[in-house]
């Protein structure tokens, strides 16, 4: 019995499931003592079944929209703007990390003054890039950009200084071009930290694109979950919100894990002969 | 070899010392006054203990270390000029594979890197395993492998090559006696059948004597050339020759070479 026990909780889904039924208990334990000491309960914490049936129910809560309906549909501006974001912060960031390696005037010049970008709160940015932009679909993606921007570049740049010194003799023996060092050796090497930075620069620009959504009431995931919060339309929207940005944040991340191993096939686990013994 | 008015110095060492500034600034001259001609299609073992500058000369023939005093000449050309030509083959102490790629693929980067048709650089991959004994590890990452499989793959990248000057640092000391003994003759097979020059470190003497037309013996603090023994075993040698007596007259005369004594 303590071996099962003990092969079961080597399993990946089941430590997930361990966690899930834990916070889950968490929940409903807090939104039983809430339900019975607060008036208005659903405002601070509703059991998990009321958002289950607020999702699911087809009443209207904005403009004709059921809940679900009013999630989806501000989804569908926010993420794409969180996507193009971290696509163009994503590409501008390799850039600038081969940029550093390649030159290491522009990597002393430049690498210190990158942190800051990233020391600027967000909620201080926004705006300015709003105001500069004047398009909110433009400071989304900008936001989104700058975010995502930092993490790549410096763990692209980490992975171009962990190349090995042997493997530049050995390059050096076969008297290889700098380019083909960099496409062979380098590029490759930094490959692994380059995915890092992806698997957190892409819920920090989720994030971001809702936190802009909260400046104009233009639509998205963030002004939805602003106007349910000034209980414009039913909390449960913020909630659904909630829940489902913490998907998609989450989504996001393993994501990146799989096309990670899609692009380095060396990173996939060998498959064993499964060893089953009866007991 | 035949004939010693045949031979034609390839690689010509001249009173080559190289010193290093340690961390602490300390001065430590790992090589000191090395004379040495190598011939052209000549096997030459160094040997000597740990830390006497082995792997030191072998970088300073190939470019990879700047020698401090005296030089190196290669076919009247500085090591930097032959080495743009492509012409060195270096076979590192620790194997040094590129993790991302199979290890196939990390036989044939050499090849990629001079240019051959994708083509002759799989079937000179396939060769190169089955020669090692790899061939059903071809598609395997290096990471899976043992240690002396990564130096195996790591032998037959150099050897796929095929470079004019092959130099070879402790290839064989992470192998188990049978792969050695078998990898001595196929290393001796290519040699014959190209007649490359080849440079091989190691520091152990059966092994030195067994392959190579001289060994040079190092001996440590500082690092020098203390003694040269010409092996002079008929080629085509075989592993039955080990038991002969004479090799090992030669192996004790090699041995009393050293300086105060055994290795
Ligand atoms: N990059 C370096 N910086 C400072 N000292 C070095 C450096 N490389 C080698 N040395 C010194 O030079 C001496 C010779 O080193 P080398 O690596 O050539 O020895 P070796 O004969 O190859 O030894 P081994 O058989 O252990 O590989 C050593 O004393 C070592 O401390
Ligand atoms: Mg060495």
């Amino acid at each position: 019995m303590k071996q099962r026990i003990m092969a079961l909780s080597r399993k990946k889904w089941f430590s997930m499931a361990v966690w899930i039924f834990a916070l889950v208990c968490v929940w409903e334990i807090g939104a039983s003592v809430v339900a019975g000491t607060k008036r208005s309960p659903e405002n601070i914490l509703p059991h998990l079944y009321q958002i289950a049936v607020a999702a699911f129910s087809p009443e209207p809560v904005s403009a004709g929209m059921s809940a679900a309906a009013v999630v989806l549909t501000s989804a569908g501006a926010t993420l794409l703007r969180a996507l193009l974001g971290f696509a163009c912060g994503t590409v501008l960031g390799f850039a600038l990390a081969l940029l550093m390696q390649l030159s290491g005037i522009v990597e002393k010049l430049v690498f210190p003054y990158l942190m800051l970008i990233q020391l600027i709160p967000v909620l201080g940015l926004a705006p300015i890039i709003l105001s500069i932009t004047g398009d909110i679909n433009q400071s989304r993606i900008v936001i989104a950009a700058v975010l995502s921007f930092y993490p790549v570049a410096a763990n692209t740049l980490a992975g171009f200084q962990s190349v090995e010194k042997e493997k530049y003799d050995l390059m050096y023996t076969y008297a290889a071009r700098k380019s083909v060092i960099y496409k062979k050796i380098l590029i490759p090497s930094a490959i692994p930290y380059f995915f890092t930075g992806l698997k957190i620069a892409a819920p920090m620009a989720v994030t971001a694109s809702i936190l802009v959504d909260t400046l104009q009431g233009d639509g998205g995931l963030g002004c939805m979950l602003s106007q349910s919060l000034k209980h414009a339309m039913s909390i449960y929207v913020f909630w659904l919100i909630v829940f489902f940005s913490a998907f998609i944040g989450i989504f996001s991340g393993y994501l990146m894990g799989r096309l990670e191993l899609l692009v380095s096939p060396e990173k996939r686990k060998p498959r064993k002969a499964q060893k089953r013994k009866g007991n | 070899m035949s004939g010693k008015e045949e031979k034609e110095v390839e690689i010509s060492i001249r009173d080559v010392g190289v010193a290093f500034c340690d961390n602490a600034g300390n001065h430590v001259q790992a090589l000191t006054g090395v004379n040495l001609d190598i011939y052209k299609g000549e096997f030459v073992a160094l040997l000597g203990p740990s830390g006497c500058g082995k792997t030191t000369l072998l970088r300073s023939v190939c470019d990879l270390q700047e020698v401090t005093e005296g030089e190196i000449r290669i076919s009247g050309k500085t090591p930097g000029e032959i080495r743009l030509e492509q012409k060195f083959g270096f076979v590192f102490q620790q194997p040094v594979l590129l993790s991302w790629r199979t290890v196939k693929k990390n036989v044939e980067l050499p090849l990629e890197i001079m240019y051959y048709s994708k083509a002759d650089r799989s079937k000179r991959a396939d060769e190169m395993l089955q020669m090692v004994g790899l061939s059903d590890f071809a598609d395997h990452y290096p990471g899976q492998l043992s240690g002396g499989m990564q130096q195996r793959a790591n032998i037959a990248r150099a050897f796929g090559l095929r470079p004019d000057i092959l130099l070879m640092d402790e290839p064989f000391s992470a192998l188990d006696e049978f792969t050695k003994e078998k990898l001595h003759m196929d290393l001796l097979q290519i040699w014959s059948e190209t007649n490359k020059t080849i440079l091989f470190v190691t520091h152990n003497i059966q092994e030195a004597v067994l392959l190579s037309d001289r060994v040079c013996v190092l001996s440590p603090h500082p690092g020098r050339l203390s003694a040269v023994v010409d092996i002079d075993l008929p080629r085509d040698r075989t592993l039955e020759m080990k038991e002969t007596a004479h090799f090992n007259e030669l192996v004790s005369k090699v041995r009393n070479s050293f300086e105060g004594g055994s290795v």
